[in-house]
């Protein structure tokens, strides 16, 4: 598709006709005075008038995710009275998501692998969601302590999944459809296509933050390469798991995860004990009850047998049925954990091989 | 489209106390629906919630169909406390593989089952006494707590008169109404006891988890390989279409890849018994 440029000021332009597109939840760097709390001055909002004209696309992931608007927190899957038994209905409305950075389009793309593109079971609250959504993204112009996606093989800038990608230059920002409807907000706004200068900055800067995180994480690169033998193997030794000793299992890890999807259904009736209502409600692995049964057995007790159960499933058995690692590496779960832990540093001391038993 | 969370309408036409913790509902369905032995299916109580149950009659295309339930949990407790004939229930369903008939046929079948375990199992009995001609031999093996424990016992009779059909019971304590076998099932299995060619057979279990183990264990040691060996993994699952990720076992989703697995094909995984 071709580039277009957009002066700096224009920026509001575009902001004005996504607004017309749908509601727009943009990311949004708060000036917060201290630099301690750095990690979490990026959240997703609602689009707020008051901080349109001053408004810039922060530079990093946000520190929250963008799966809630896929997989809601919890949101009702079927409805049921005594004795018609109906469907609920579907009604999704236009939403524009702004400021998505390249690993949260990674998430999405591996959520659509589960919940739209299995041939057997495809989720119609997924596919409503999904298509209701319009893609705005940008390139990251800086990284985060605990980023490390190009050890997963991703790079921070997108190159597919979006409707519009945002690439910030000097004096201005380069725009990129990825879809027809990107096309057509390219068209509203009509602007010159890009120099051929100013693409070559883009690409100088993209390559500096590659280089970055190439930088940071080097030291975890064999780690990760390896991941290869645990898919061909299949086993993770019952050695190396010290760095994940600390482990609280909190959950924090799986519910700021983009990609963890694992989920209960729920039912329950209505004020009126009439209705009985379903819901789909977020879950975690790292819960003792997640897997627990009826008279208390439970095949993943104690903790480690959990936490371990984790990465199993991010890096070997989601890549046998989806063919790539469920993780972005965006490093939430870095942030977030209350044990201190980092993924990085499991990965790098595990052993891959059969238990010896 | 399709809500795969959805469940279908069925009634509840008939409910037969089977122990006194263990009950066999009879429902008709709204829409006729086809399964295979082995499949599950959830059932809903309407505000309480879903659990996944193995249907203990016959497979095939049907419109009527029987789940054996054991009191345990929320669901189930609502199952045998409050649900009468007439009441309106939910299934979603059927799920999983099913067994493989077709690697089965030809030879022998021993089947073990242990308490409400003879449930899910009652369907494949069922499924291979239909096409009975096809097997060599159909052994079943079964014990439960006490002798009022047992499962369909008013069966009993029917399933032996079968040709090349046994069946061997036993409870775990002695007890004044029992005068058969007292022992844990595996004592069914023990060498001079079971009358199966090894080499040509097949094994069938479903059960507690624990008895799982000690059964596979005592099966090996008699000589079976873990290829011949068939484990009803049922543990707890929630989507039963492989999404919500609770009820794996290595790179398997029990729900969709079994939940009966060859244990040969789960033996070196981790959290495979308890
Ligand atoms: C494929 C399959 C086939 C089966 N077939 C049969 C069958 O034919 N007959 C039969 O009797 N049983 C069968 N079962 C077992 C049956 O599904 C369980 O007994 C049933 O799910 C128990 O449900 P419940 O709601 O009564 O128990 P629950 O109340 O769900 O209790 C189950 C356990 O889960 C835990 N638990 C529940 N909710 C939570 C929570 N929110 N947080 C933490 N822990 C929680 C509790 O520790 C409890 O012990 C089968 C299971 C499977 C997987
Ligand atoms: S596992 Fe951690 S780093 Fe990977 S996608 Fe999830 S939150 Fe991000
Ligand atoms: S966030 Fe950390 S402490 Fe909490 S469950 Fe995950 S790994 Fe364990």
């Amino acid at each position: 598709m071709d580039i277009y440029f957009l002066p700096k000021d224009e920026l509001t332009e575009l902001i004005e006709i996504l607004r017309e597109t749908g509601k727009v939840f943009w990311t949004r760097e708060r000036d917060l005075p201290s630099n301690l709390e750095n990690i979490r001055t990026i959240r997703i909002e609602e689009l707020d008038e008051e901080y349109i004209m001053d408004y810039r696309v922060p530079g990093l992931r946000a520190y929250d995710i963008f799966k809630s608007f896929l997989l809601p927190l919890n949101f009702k899957v079927a409805e049921y009275p005594d004795k018609k038994w109906i469907d609920v209905e579907l009604n999704a409305k236009k939403t524009v998501l702004l400021g998505l950075k390249s690993c949260d389009l990674v998430a999405f793309s591996m959520l659509d692998a589960v919940f739209l593109e299995d041939p057997e079971f495809m989720d119609p609250f997924y596919k409503k969601n999904r298509e209701s959504i319009v893609i705005v993204s940008s390139d990251c112009s800086r990284i985060g302590d605990s980023c490390f996606c190009n050890l997963l093989g991703n790079t921070p800038y997108a190159t597919s999944g979006f409707d519009l990608n945002i690439s910030e230059v000097s004096d201005g920002y380069l725009l990129e459809s990825g879809s027809p409807l990107g096309e057509e907000i390219l068209e509203e706004l009509s602007l010159p296509g890009a120099r051929k200068k100013g693409i070559e900055e883009r690409d100088k800067r993209r390559e500096k933050v590659l280089k970055d995180l190439e930088k940071q994480n080097s030291k975890f690169l064999k780690a990760f390469s390896d991941l290869s033998k645990l898919v061909s193997e299949g086993y993770y030794r019952d050695e190396g798991w010290e760095p994940g000793s600390t482990c609280v299992s909190c959950g924090a890890c799986t519910n700021v995860c983009p990609v963890c999807y694992c989920f209960t259904l729920f039912d329950r009736f209505d004020k009126k004990g009439e209705k009985s209502k379903r819901f789909m409600v977020w879950d975690s692995c790292q819960y003792k009850g997640f897997s627990q049964m009826a008279g208390g057995m439970n095949p993943r007790f104690p903790m480690m047998e959990r936490f371990k159960n984790r990465y199993y499933h991010k890096f070997f058995r989601f890549y046998e049925r989806y063919g790539k690692y469920k993780c972005t590496g965006c490093g939430r779960c870095i942030d977030n954990c209350l044990g201190d832990i980092d993924m990085r540093e499991v990965l790098a001391s595990v052993k891959i091989g059969k238990v010896v038993k | 489209m399709d809500n795969i969370y959805y469940p279908r309408g069925t009634v509840v036409t008939d409910i037969k106390e089977d122990t006194p913790t263990i009950k066999t509902f009879h429902f008709e369905l709204d829409e006729p629906l086809t399964y295979k032995a082995g499949q599950f299916m959830q059932l809903t109580v309407p505000g309480i919630g879903e659990a996944p149950f193995t249907p203990s009659s016959c497979p095939g295309e049907v419109r009527e169909m029987e789940i054996t339930v054991l009191q345990t949990g929320r669901v189930t407790d609502a199952l045998h406390n409050e649900i009468k004939v007439g009441d309106r229930l939910g299934l979603r369903g059927p799920f999983g593989k099913g067994y493989p008939m077709e690697r089965f046929a030809g030879k022998e079948i021993l089947i073990v089952g242990g308490g409400v375990g003879l449930a899910p199992l009652r369907s494949l009995i069922y499924a291979l006494f239909d096409r009975i001609d096809d097997f060599k031999k159909i052994s079943i093996c079964y014990g439960a707590k006490t002798p009022h424990d047992l499962c369909f016992r008013d069966e009993f009779d029917e399933w032996t008169k079968k040709p090349n059909t046994s069946l061997n019971l036993t409870i775990d304590n002695p007890h004044p109404d029992w005068d058969g076998t007292v022992g844990l099932v595996t004592c069914l299995l023990e060498k001079e006891r079971i009358d199966v060619d090894i080499k040509n057979s097949y094994v069938v279990s479903c059960g507690p988890e624990v008895m799982l183990k000690f059964v596979t264990l005592k099966l090996m040691d008699v000589g079976f390989k873990a290829n011949q060996i068939y484990l009803s993994m049922n543990r707890r699952m929630s989507c039963g279409i492989g999404k919500c990720a609770r009820c794996n076992i290595g790179p398997y989703y029990l729900c969709k890849d079994g939940p009966d697995m060859c244990y040969e094909d789960i033996k070196d995984y981790p959290n495979v018994f308890e």
